[in-house]
């Protein structure tokens, strides 16, 4: 059931970090806080580390399931529920990382209308931010890991930058701790799945790791690393703003860039959101390049005419989203998708696993 | 058998027919004085130096016991001489300036001695990459004298020179120089295949290579080193790459080779580390800087006044109040002013070009300023983005900076900061996507390799240099002993 | 050619036809440095702005465009009726509202155009002009035009003098925070080349209910900064002294929950300046550290009372309330809470050089 793919076409095991973390980490980090907020007010921190608790669970359980089968998420699923259910299944999933991009790219064109160029034409920016990402695509896995790479290490400077907002940080905002109930702060976590979510494309690429056994810590510390990320900022903006006007602002992340103020650069916020570009293009090509992968491993079909094909796919679900009502629409359901999927489901699809596996091995046995 | 040899004969007269034309074929014939055999002489008289074939050759083949054609290489103090039955090599021979010697009544029978001429300049000192420290030798166009200068710096056995010939008509000679015990073999067939893959009619310099051989011809980037410098061409060697000589080309190339290396002066060796490191970092410095200033003001001014800290912009926007153009066309026209006096430069002869320099720099510039075509800030900021390009130390990659702005400037002025950061991703994905002789062109950066950080964007002391870089996959990683780096007196000891 | 060839070939020109966004050309945009709002009766509110003409080598000209509406957002689209070149908030540095405005219609719809403004930055200050803002804009300050004159200005003062922290996020979070609420420098136009920041106002529900003169502000900064400095005259029986407070830092204290009582522990660390006395001896410094200790509390304590009458609460003592109660109610934290609150101010101040002379 093993699928070989060519060595020089497998990335070393640490490098899954990058890839685990930048898919996480990308346009939902922007505005996150003020969801979670919702509900969870000042206290919303703890649901970050509960929701990291739970991402390292069902990421315990991805591994698990990978290495049963040694394989992909198709034949985990062939594996479990035979070949016609797997290819249901793949199609779900297809659509899954199809509206993954739609969503990061629709989001940070709607960011940059907002922002900066209230006339830029969703269809002409997101063209060119497609076409960007099929020439990562094509230069195969390794090149996506690479841009991942890079969209980790280059833009890392931000986050001292938030520095900038201490001054103005009012640390006694997070007091006093637990001051809401265990139910709010639960489902603060639950509003933080679309920041967290992604790490479940180790399902597709697991097979593109060198020693897969390795990878397993650099996985989990990609984890860490993104959780402890998003602590570091919720606590920088629950100083900064107060409950009422953190509840106004829909990306906090920009606004506190507002401040800050350096000798060669006035305002910080525009280079921020340009910066983002290098954020979010390894995100959406990761996502899209897993749609590929999934419908190569269902149906057979070249990668190099699949990702166009998907790509402008997107580029039209893209331009037909106009207002931000729909975009918000949208990336709150792949944001509830995603929480059952990768809270519920993956967890149910272990246990079946294992159940499969012993079976199996009656089967075998007997 | 006879058949063959008879083809050979026919081969032979069309050969002869067809090199009689020329006027520098010569066919002599002569007769020994003490054996009465009759031979002839046949060369290239171009090709040949006279006074060997008229000192070293004839009076030992005139006088000397000449029976028989295997008496030759004995009889003449020569050392390259070849006895051959085949027909083939006499045009190969001929024309690398050998002389064939064939004994009247055994014309079957070849004998070939080297008499060719030298004809080339002395060596000379770099002029390309010119550094003040180190050795001051570089490469000529006579490929003899360039395995020369490489053999005497790494006399080992391990040292192996394969030659190759290229180009129908050209008939190019290129050797391939690698370690044995060190160099990747597969990098070497790598090299080695290309090579033999190229069917070209003529080469006339290495650069014809490199183009040809590239793993995307279709990038700006150089993705082999070309260097003039010996030195650099040795350490290359034994550091695991495999160097290219091509005869008539005083450029040798070096590969696989990174975008680090590109960025690297073969100085920084000569300086102490720390020096040598801040070097490198200015020069990284200065290399962003000239692709990046022009676009960014193009895309401040036309889209992001808010960026301008507010003591910069009076001075900004009191400079571009009389200037009738918006900065796209300011900046455009600047870059091209700047472009043509490099090429002009580039295409005059040197003191007619310093005066060009000097000319389009001050008088266009102060007077583009004073007619109200272009901002005196913008003047500065592209004089200054031309003075770093040229701090790259591969003369190639100079070239690609000052090509790159371009784009940039273009998406700058379609989306601002957005654009440019665009364009710095298509970049980027480029470079991801670039190999060299099939190992990745971004290594250390990415595929990311601590260990080979030790001489990428800084470089380290040697003592931290003991293993070879990775991506070249050497058979031996270690280069020095790390023993005795590692022993530490006591104060006062 | 190919048809893909074609494809790419006229998307590229459909691109660049339609893939351009508006520019802001630096050169071609009137720049807002400053605006100022004016009470112009009936709820009509007048709006200047201030943009600056720049010329080389010379100070940039001060220019200004004034208009009356009804709605105030629409007082920019006004102005923009006189101007020949689009006018853009992006680079703006100073708010001023007119103390009558401020005190009869209130700030908040004003501000709140500038929250909702990407270009805005959150450093912007804010400030209560006594008087009329049109006229104190159209004066001619500094060699840098006049909004970077106020900003300088009152940059200034935060960084060495009595001035709290104050900008448009310091305003903002002090409204927004339950359990505070927000004040604002005051300027005054003196002549036609000065401007005097001369008081604190104190904002409620956007409407200045109180203002507080220079000599209160060195008192103030100690309870609403963290960190504060400022200068500071100390009379004694011998003479009076400058003191410089280098730097001071305060400490809330619960240290009651009912009747509720909060301990403010502050601690003055300051160099004499000067002093009309004879020298400075040892005793004398004991002396003027009591002198100090004592007029601190004593001011500290009136500022209070003048919080708890006019309902306000600058300094966020309900807000820190509730940083040290579960589930407080803040609600009523202004009508009640407030007034039945006990503020106990603990200086303590500590005078460590006396100059280069012995």
């Amino acid at each position: 059931m093993s699928i070989s793919i060519p060595e020089n076409k497998k990335i070393s095991p640490f490098l899954v970090f990058f890839v685990v973390q930048k898919m996480q980490f990308g346009i939902g980090i922007l505005g996150f806080q003020r969801i979670i907020a919702k509900n969870a007010g000042h206290d919303a921190w703890i649901s970050i580390i509960l929701v990291g608790i739970g991402v390292h669970i069902v990421l315990w359980a991805l591994f698990k399931m990978l290495e049963t089968v040694n394989g992909d998420m198709i034949s985990i699923h062939t594996f479990v529920f035979g070949k016609i259910v797997s290819k249901i299944f793949g199609i779900f999933f297809i659509l899954y990382y199809l509206l993954l991009t739609v969503t990061v790219i629709r989001t940070y064109v709607e960011i940059i209308q907002v922002w900066m160029f209230t006339d830029l034409a969703t269809f002409w920016f997101s063209l060119v931010l497609l076409s960007v990402v099929v020439y990562i695509i094509f230069g195969g896995f390794r090149t996506v890991t690479g841009m991942a790479f890079f969209g980790i290490v280059l833009p890392f400077y931000v986050f001292a930058l938030f520095l900038f907002t201490l001054p103005y940080a009012e640390f006694n905002n997070l007091l006093p701790i637990l001051d809401h109930s265990i139910s709010d702060i639960l489902l603060g976590s639950k509003n933080m799945s679309l920041t967290v979510l992604g790490f479940e494309s180790l399902l597709i690429f697991y097979p593109f790791i060198k020693d897969p056994k390795k990878s397993k810590k650099w996985a989990h510390l990609a984890v860490f690393s993104t959780t402890m990320i998003c602590l570091y900022l919720a606590i920088l903006t629950f100083a900064y703003f107060p409950e009422n006007q953190l509840q106004k602002n829909i990306w906090p992340t920009l606004t506190m860039w507002k401040i800050i103020m350096m000798p060669f650069v006035e305002r910080f916020e525009y280079i921020g959101i340009a910066n983002w570009c290098l954020i979010i293009l390894p995100n959406a090509s990761i996502a899209l390049w897993c749609s590929s992968r999934i419908v190569k491993r269902l149906f057979s079909i070249k990668q190099r005419t699949t990702v166009p094909i998907l790509a402008i796919i997107c580029l039209i679900a893209t331009s037909f989203l106009f207002t931000r009502k729909q975009v918000n629409l949208l990336s709150d359901m792949v944001g509830q998708v995603g929480f059952y999927l990768n809270f519920i489901y993956f967890p149910l699809l272990l246990v079946a696993t294992l159940i499969a596996k012993k079976v199996k091995k009656n089967e075998v046995g007997s | 058998m006879k058949i063959p040899f008879k083809k050979k004969n026919t081969e032979k007269e069309a050969l002869v027919k067809v090199l009689s034309k020329s006027n520098d074929y010569r066919h002599l014939h002569f007769t020994n004085e003490k054996t009465k055999v009759e031979f002839y002489l046949t060369f290239i008289a171009s090709l040949t130096d006279e006074k060997i074939i008229h000192k070293e050759a004839l009076p030992y083949l005139l006088h000397g016991e000449l029976y028989h054609l295997d008496d030759v290489p004995e009889l003449i103090p020569i050392a390259e001489t070849e006895i051959s039955t085949n027909a083939k090599d006499i045009e190969n021979k001929l024309f690398n300036g050998n002389v064939l010697v064939q004994v009247v009544g055994n014309e079957e029978q070849l004998c070939f001695f080297s008499a060719q001429r030298e004809v080339g300049r002395n060596i000379g000192i770099p002029e390309v990459e010119f550094s003040v420290i180190g050795p001051k030798e570089a490469f000529v166009e006579s490929m003899k004298q360039n395995l020369n200068l490489v053999r005497k710096k790494i006399p080992v056995k391990e040292l192996i020179i394969e030659e190759l010939t290229i180009g129908k008509v050209s008939k190019t000679k290129v050797a391939i120089i690698y370690l044995e015990e060190i160099t990747n073999q597969e990098n070497v067939n790598t090299v080695r295949q290309r090579l033999q893959d190229i069917d070209i009619d003529g080469i006339t310099d290495s650069s014809f290579i490199v183009q040809i051989i590239s793993d995307n011809q279709n990038s700006p980037f150089p993705q082999i080193l070309d260097t003039e410098r010996p030195d650099r061409v040795t350490a290359g060697i034994i550091e695991g790459k495999v160097a290219i000589i091509v005869d008539g080309s005083p450029h040798a190339l070096i590969g696989p080779t990174t975008l680090v290396e590109l960025f690297s002066s073969f100085e920084d060796y000569f300086l102490n580390w720390i020096v040598s490191s801040f070097f490198r970092l200015i020069r990284l410095f200065a290399v962003t800087f000239s692709i990046l200033v022009t676009p960014i003001y193009v895309a401040t001014l036309s889209y992001h006044y808010e960026l301008i800290p507010r003591d910069l912009l009076s001075a900004l926007v009191a400079s571009r109040r009389a200037i009738p153009f918006p900065p796209i066309l300011e900046a455009l026209f600047l870059e091209l002013t700047i472009e043509l006096l490099r090429e002009a430069g580039a295409r005059l002869p040197t003191k007619v070009g310093q005066t060009i320099g000097i000319v389009g720099g001050i008088v266009i510039g102060t007077a583009s300023v004073e007619a109200g075509l272009t901002s005196n800030v913008l003047l500065i900021i592209i004089a200054l983005a031309a003075l770093a390009s040229f701090t790259t130390p591969v003369y190639r990659m100079g070239n690609t900076i000052r090509l790159l702005r371009f784009p940039f400037l273009l998406f700058a002025e379609l989306w601002g900061l957005v654009g440019i950061v665009l364009s710095f991703c298509i970049m980027l994905t480029h470079l991801i996507r670039l190999t060299s002789l099939g190992r990745p062109y971004l290594e250390p950066l990415y595929p990311p390799r601590g260990q080979d950080m030790k001489d990428a964007l800084v470089r380290l002391s040697f003592k931290n240099q003991a293993k070879r870089p990775v991506f070249l996959r050497s058979k031996q990683p270690a280069r020095l002993n790390e023993r005795d780096a590692k022993q530490k007196q006591d104060i006062d000891e | 050619m190919k048809l893909v060839h074609k494809i790419i070939i006229l998307t590229s020109i459909a691109f660049l036809l339609n893939g351009c966004v508006k520019k802001e050309i630096l050169d071609d945009i009137n720049l807002i440095e400053a605006i100022g709002f004016d009470y112009a009766g009936e709820g009509m509110t007048s709006g200047t702005i201030l943009y600056p003409i720049y010329q080389p080598d010379q100070p940039p000209e001060n220019k200004t465009l004034t208009a009356k509406a009804l709605i105030k957002k629409s007082i920019l689209q006004d102005i923009q009726l006189q101007s020949a070149n689009p006018i853009v908030t992006g680079s703006m540095e100073a708010v001023l509202f007119a103390k009558e405005l401020a005190s009869k219609d209130g700030v908040l719809e004003l501000i709140d155009a500038f929250q909702r403004d990407p270009g805005v930055g959150s450093g912007l200050y804010l400030a209560v002009v006594d008087g009329e803002a049109r006229e104190l804009m159209e004066g001619n300050y500094g060699v840098r035009g006049n909004a970077t004159f106020i900003s300088n200005l009152l940059e200034n003062n935060i960084d060495n003098e009595d001035l709290p922290k104050t900008n448009l996020q310091k305003f903002l979070f002090s409204y927004y925070q339950e359990g505070q609420t927000p004040f604002m420098p005051q300027l005054k136009k003196i002549s036609d080349e000065k401007i005097e920041l001369n008081g604190i106002c104190f904002f409620k529900h956007g409407k200045v209910v109180e203002t507080i003169n220079p000599d209160q502000m060195f008192f103030f900064r100690l309870l609403v900064d963290k960190y504060s400095n400022g200068l500071h005259r100390v009379q004694t029986k011998d003479g009076e002294a400058a003191i410089r407070s280098i730097r001071s830092t305060h400490n809330f204290d619960l240290s009651q929950h009912s009747p509720l009582e909060i301990t403010v522990k502050i601690k003055v660390q300051g160099i004499v300046n000067e002093y009309t006395g004879n020298e400075v001896r040892p005793d004398q410094i004991k002396l003027l550290e009591k002198a100090f200790t004592e007029e601190i509390k004593e001011q500290s304590t009136k500022l209070v009372e003048i919080f708890k009458e006019k309902q306000i609460d600058p300094v966020g003592f309900g807000h820190f309330v509730k940083t040290r109660t579960r589930n407080y109610d803040l609600s009523k934290w202004l009508e009640s809470d407030l007034q039945n609150l006990t503020v106990k101010v603990v200086p303590h101040v500590m005078i460590t050089e006396a100059g280069v002379i012995e």
